[in-house]
């Protein structure tokens, strides 16, 4: 259960942190002025303070409502179901990109729709290998051949000479 | 008329085999892309332009401009059939659009939402043929301190016009500015932001920005919902569409009113999202019966989609002569035309006159050929949507991520798209808006330019942006408009103690 005041305040102090960041990384490249004008990092310290002074706004509107008791805040933005149906989606994905860096592109689009098609959707296994076979055929013949753009290959595509 | 002369060039530049099969493969791309959930117009046009890269830039253009017209129309094919949005600007089509195909009047509600959708786009391409050049020419006498005054104009209208909360706004945008800086500095040279990581050399690509948050983002966020297809079948046929168009003289009123409405967010960043829901509250504020809206009222379909077609094709007019995009779509064409080597802006009518008026040539056409292509693939179109989305959501994921990958051909922009995806996700659900961010992303650089440039020529000072009357009047603008909420307030109040005092 996520509440809409933890929500907004876990963004925003993410938000504060990132461009903490970016004006720490910026003040390493001068935010005064030299011979040509302003330095290089005069911008992004700019962009950067904004983007941290916007957080702390937010923050503070966000806690404010709450303490001053005009909205609680306290409607539910993630429940339990929420995230499971979330993760459930999200979690593949991230497997999906892992097996990319190291099976190569291919491979891992296989892998990735026969593990969402047969495991979390039920399909039968013809369909599935169908989709999820004709899939990477379909990119290979499209990308490889056709715009000439090769994508990420791994030792499956080595050993078939590809 | 020079214009009419440059348009008719425009026309046998736009006017060959290849181009109209390239506008029939965009649009249909493009209603594809705007049917499926997750896959918006930002989006798909991210994902194709990897593969114009080797084209010349006026067929480049053309497929990309068409593919957004078909996204367009695909998004209000799934709002009246299936009460799902397919794009975020057709959202105040399903208020009554569907409504009209429950009650048996789907093939109404969609004539009558692609005709009128036709319309608009048409006027805002009208717009753009007569104003372009004029605003072009008149832009030419701009240096950088009236850049930077224009560009401060558009991020201002976000925030005082953008509906989200502004610190939410200034946030996303400034984000986005940080996001463009990373990597090499343009003016001096050196290797900015990457915090000692190589993979950051580049910089980070607004392309796979766009994939990670409107592709992934959203669909992380369509699963939450936990989606479910509840289709109306429809079959379209020629009586139906003709008897529907003659019925559409009828709402003249409704029309212009939506074309304006839409052409004045379009130029001005409000982009087609907004501009389709201010037409329908016009629409049903204005009214002779508003109770009827919302239970199928034609009406309440004519005029979003009206609205939302004519800011798609009018953003294309600042992006053209100014060199600033009016939606997020029209920054991620304007990112493919700097990568195709072309310069946005005004020197672009001048310098590249073939491909500036072939492209609003080809506008014309391709807003034709959509009308058709769409009226005659809508039943094939939705039975797209009765594949499981199990299936659907996957293959979504795979095309965003093989499209992330080539737009450089880099393992690492695999895991900032992923990044993205997580951010849109977070973003989207607290309300930050997306678009701003985007739209930094694009012209950060040279928004950083103009800022710096003008800063040399007064030594530092920011009276610059006070100097003469042509940057003042902007920068006005830009303040009046970046302070709008704060002013607005101001006078409710007033009005309010002037009540008060009255009763």
């Amino acid at each position: 259960m996520v509440t809409r005041l933890w929500a907004e305040t876990v963004v925003a102090l993410f938000t504060l942190a990132y461009g903490l960041t970016i004006v720490w990384g910026a003040l390493e490249f001068g935010i005064g002025w030299d011979t040509s004008g302003p330095e290089a990092g005069a911008f992004p310290f700019y962009t950067g303070m904004l983007v941290a002074l916007g957080s702390l706004a937010t923050l503070a509107l966000t806690w404010s409502k709450r303490l001053s008791g005009r909205d609680m805040l306290a409607e539910v933005v993630l429940d339990g179901e929420r995230i499971h149906r979330v993760a459930s989606f999200f979690l593949p994905i991230l497997g999906f990109v892992i097996l990319c860096a190291t099976l190569g592109m291919y491979v891992a689009t296989v892998v990735y729709l026969v593990f969402t098609m047969r495991f979390q959707g039920g399909f039968g296994w013809l369909r599935t290998l169908t989709v999820a076979i004709g899939s990477a055929v379909f990119f290979y013949l499209a990308l490889e051949r056709f715009f000439h753009i090769p994508l990420m290959k791994g030792p499956l595509e080595a050993a078939l000479g590809l | 008329m020079d214009n009419v002369a440059s348009l008719m060039h425009g026309f046998s530049v736009a006017i060959s085999f290849h181009h109209i099969a390239l506008m029939i493969a965009g649009v249909l791309l493009g209603i594809l892309v705007g049917v499926l959930p997750g896959l918006g117009a930002p989006n798909g046009v991210s994902l194709m332009l990897p593969l114009t890269f080797s084209m010349d830039p006026v067929s480049a253009i053309i497929l990309l401009t068409s593919l957004y017209w078909g996204a367009l129309f695909g998004g209000s094919t799934t709002s009246i059939l299936f009460n799902i949005p397919g794009e975020p600007s057709s959202v105040a089509t399903t208020f009554d659009g569907h409504p009209m195909a429950k009650q048996g009047k789907a093939t109404e509600a969609l004539s009558l939402a692609f005709l009128s959708a036709g319309f608009g786009a048409l006027a805002g391409v009208i717009l753009i043929t007569v104003l372009s050049s004029w605003v072009a020419g008149f832009a030419l006498r701009f240096s950088s301190p009236e850049f930077f005054a224009v560009y401060f104009i558009t991020f201002a209208s976000f925030i005082g016009l953008g509906g989200a909360s502004p610190f939410k706004t200034i946030v996303a945008m400034c984000v986005g500015f940080s996001l463009a800086s990373i990597g090499m500095d343009t003016v001096s040279g050196s290797v900015r932001l990457t915090f000692g990581f190589d993979v950051l050399l580049a910089g980070v690509s607004f392309l796979i920005a766009v994939i990670g948050l409107f592709g992934v983002g959203e669909l992380l966020l369509t699963m939450e919902d936990g989606l479910s297809f509840r289709g109306i079948a429809a079959k379209v046929r020629l009586g139906d569409v003709l008897r529907t168009a003659a019925k559409l003289p009828r709402y003249w009123l409704a029309l212009l009113r939506s074309a304006a409405i839409g052409i004045w967010m379009g130029i001005t960043p409000g982009g087609p999202t907004a501009a389709s829901f201010l037409s329908y509250a016009m629409a049903k504020r204005s009214s002779r019966n508003p109770e009827k809206f919302g239970k199928g009222e034609p009406e309440g379909v004519i005029s979003p989609e009206t609205a939302d077609h004519a800011a798609g094709s009018a953003a294309m007019l600042p992006m053209l002569a100014l060199g600033i995009p009016g939606s997020a779509t029209a920054a991620v064409m304007m990112g493919g035309l700097m990568i195709w080597g072309l310069n946005p802006g005004p020197t672009l009518f001048t310098d590249r006159p073939d491909f500036v008026w072939g492209l609003i040539a080809s506008m014309y056409l391709g807003n034709i050929v959509a009308v058709i292509t769409v009226l005659a693939t809508v039943p094939l179109f939705a039975s797209i949507l009765r594949i499981p989305f199990s299936i659907i959501g996957p293959l979504i994921i795979v095309v965003c991520f093989i499209g992330a990958y080539t737009v450089a051909g880099k393992p690492f922009d695999l895991w900032i798209a992923l990044a993205f995806g997580i951010v849109g996700y977070a973003f989207k659900k607290l309300d930050y808006p997306i678009a701003p961010m985007i739209l930094a992303m694009v012209i950060g650089d040279k928004a950083e330019d103009a800022f710096r440039q003008s800063m040399i020529f007064s030594q530092g000072s920011l009276s610059i942006f006070w100097s003469n009357a042509l940057v003042s009047t902007l920068m006005g603008i830009g303040l009046m408009l970046l302070f709008m909420p704060l002013i607005g307030a101001t006078i409710r109040r007033m009005r309010g103690q002037a009540v008060s005092r009255t009763a």
